[in-house]
């Protein structure tokens, strides 16, 4: 009974598409390969025609609580009442208490450490706006013609000078969920775009964020999924280079169909 | 803020992301257990490791290389093994190295660490682990097995005689030796039944603490305000300390760890090799597993001495500025 209710919680969460909320691309078709397996060893074992005797000799034919009644009452409270409880109540990603609880990073040093540059605030190179680069070619576009970038993106451009200058003073466009920013905040009128980063399970996921100057759009609900055109820069800021967004327009949106940055 | 706040809805969600994480691997330690119990002879593991049992325990150690296996995959194979006659200093010595010492975790400890010094990185994390490894095999070696393993691992070894607990020479309590117990030719299909039997009970008795540790984990993944932890990085000693106490509480999967260490900047680096090292061998949901095969006693002793060894040996190693 155990191993069909775990089994049609998993074959549930991947046939469903929830599981990408969830787990990171490489993980997921475990999870159908073991819904899979568990249902069959299930059906085997109902049909199996061997007593515990012929099959075992050891005590290996029930689980070492099954065997108890307070066992099977345990089996119960932890087996199936948790799992069960936790995928009917359980969201598609973290609340604003819990990204707070992790620490939102919007700084690329406080990543791992792809494309590792120096700590310390580099010179602006002074870019041209809009001067046509050879990245232009390979970076993806809006329909609109703005350039479609993820928030990691600009954070690791924070970082790297090459990086800075395939977007710098461009017109961008990004999705994600909207915080208060109540600390380089110093006019009132910016706000934190933040996009969970996984690296296995949302277990390991962590809050990343770039700045976003925003105006008058803070009406929004906060942890709302909102999409931000405007204009990347790059300004020093308490001794480091932040990644901030000068916004033309924020607009709610829809959530993207990977919640989740890998 | 007061450094805690909970949400159900959260925690459920970082509870099935770490159970449906965990489970493929636990299902498939379980078949390899379960197959192992069904097809593996008693006699067979004590004629494929060498007869001189130091070896067999230094071979034990790197045999994680050419069988992989995360730790809550091993906790199984090991108990099986165990039943099958494989001396239970060389089984603990697997247990502990595996999570470590194979090929998915030496790539990932790399990939994570990029622009980190990963050749250190992954170099030290394998190498302690195996040193460490092998060194509570060879501890586990001089204790009687009567004295740490459970009593229903110990009355599953078939064969077993009080005065018998060796491998090939006299006098060394920790290695039993299985001898005289042969075991009944079956047919493939009993076989496969057996190994779906045994599969499935190992299974739930270990996805039983899967859930605790997970639930554990995911409380304080979600509801602990973790930037308060940030100033323990400022003392080499504070900082080794209280990552292993975070790898002990976090309960990650040392295929994946390495990219929450990587990320702790602030952390010098020999404290996320302590992070790397222990956690694999020992955190929350293991202190449940390990107590499927080992006496509590046992389980608390190693947990004190796996985190006494590797805090030592790491900040022995920050005085050499890695």
């Amino acid at each position: 009974m155990t191993l069909t209710a775990w089994s049609a919680i998993l074959l549930y969460f991947y046939f469903s598409g929830r599981i990408s909320a969830f787990l990171h691309p490489v993980f997921r078709p475990f999870v159908l390969i073991s819904g899979g397996v568990m249902i069959l060893l299930a059906i085997g074992l109902a049909i199996s025609p061997l007593s515990g005797d012929e099959c075992c000799e050891e005590e290996g034919c029930a689980h070492s609580l099954g065997r108890m009644t307070t066992g099977r009452i345990l089996t119960f409270l932890i087996l199936l009442l948790p799992i069960g409880a936790a995928a009917a109540i359980s969201s598609d990603g973290f609340g604003a208490g819990t990204m707070m609880n992790r620490g939102i990073v919007n700084d690329a040093t406080g990543l791992k450490a792809a494309r590792q540059t120096s700590l310390s605030p580099t010179p602006q190179q002074p870019v041209q706006p809009q001067q046509p680069t050879a990245a232009d070619e390979y970076l993806p576009k809006s329909k609109s013609g703005n350039v479609l970038i993820q928030v990691t993106d600009l954070l690791y451009a924070a970082q790297d000078s090459s990086l800075r200058s395939d977007f710098q003073g461009k017109t961008i466009e990004l999705t994600g969920q909207l915080m208060p920013d109540n600390i380089n905040n110093p006019n009132g009128n910016r706000f934190k775009l933040v996009r969970m980063l996984m690296v296995c399970c949302a277990a390991d996921a962590r809050p990343v964020a770039v700045l976003v100057d925003g105006g008058a759009n803070t009406k929004i609900p906060e942890m709302s999924w909102v999409r931000v055109t405007g204009r990347a820069t790059f300004p020093t800021e308490g001794g480091r280079m932040m990644a901030v967004v000068k916004a033309d327009s924020v607009v709610v949106s829809d959530p993207p169909e990977e919640t989740m940055l890998y | 803020m007061n450094g805690f706040a909970f949400s159900f809805q959260d925690f459920s969600y970082s509870f099935l992301s770490i159970l449906f994480e965990g489970i493929p691997f636990l299902l498939l330690g379980s078949l390899i257990s379960g197959m192992v119990d069904a097809f593996v002879p008693a006699k067979m593991m004590t004629r494929i490791l060498p007869k001189n049992s130091g070896v067999a325990i230094l071979i034990s150690g790197l045999l994680g290389a050419v069988f992989p296996m995360c730790e809550c995959g091993s906790v199984m194979v090991v108990r099986r093994l165990i039943r099958k006659g494989l001396p239970v200093s060389c089984a603990t010595t697997y247990m502990l190295a595996a999570p470590i010492v194979n090929p998915v975790v030496a790539l990932s400890t790399f990939a994570a660490f990029r622009g980190q010094s990963p050749w250190v990185m992954m170099s030290l994390r394998l190498t302690l682990g195996f040193f460490i490894a092998v060194t509570i095999g060879f501890i586990v070696r001089q204790i009687p097995v009567e004295k740490f393993l459970q009593k229903s691992i110990l009355d599953s070894l078939p064969g077993r005689r009080r005065t018998a607990f060796r491998m090939s020479s006299p006098g060394m309590p920790g290695n039993d030796l299985r001898e005289g117990v042969e075991e009944p030719v079956q047919n493939l299909r009993i076989r496969l039944l057996k190994t779906a039997r045994s599969a499935s009970s190992d299974f739930l008795d270990v996805a039983f603490l899967l859930v605790i540790g997970a639930a554990l984990a995911s409380l304080f993944n979600t509801a602990v305000d973790q930037t308060r932890i940030l100033p323990l990085a400022t003392s080499p000693a504070l900082s080794i300390v209280s990552l292993m106490a975070l790898a002990f509480v976090l309960a990650l999967c040392s295929t994946s760890d390495a990219f929450i260490a990587a990320s702790l900047v602030s952390f010098p680096f020999v404290a996320k090799l302590a992070f790397l090292v222990f956690g694999a061998m020992f955190d929350i949901k293991l202190y449940f597993l390990y107590g499927l095969v080992y006496k509590r006693r046992f389980v608390v002793g190693l947990l004190i001495g796996l985190f006494a060894g590797v805090a030592l040996i790491c900040m022995r190693l920050s005085q050499l500025n890695l």
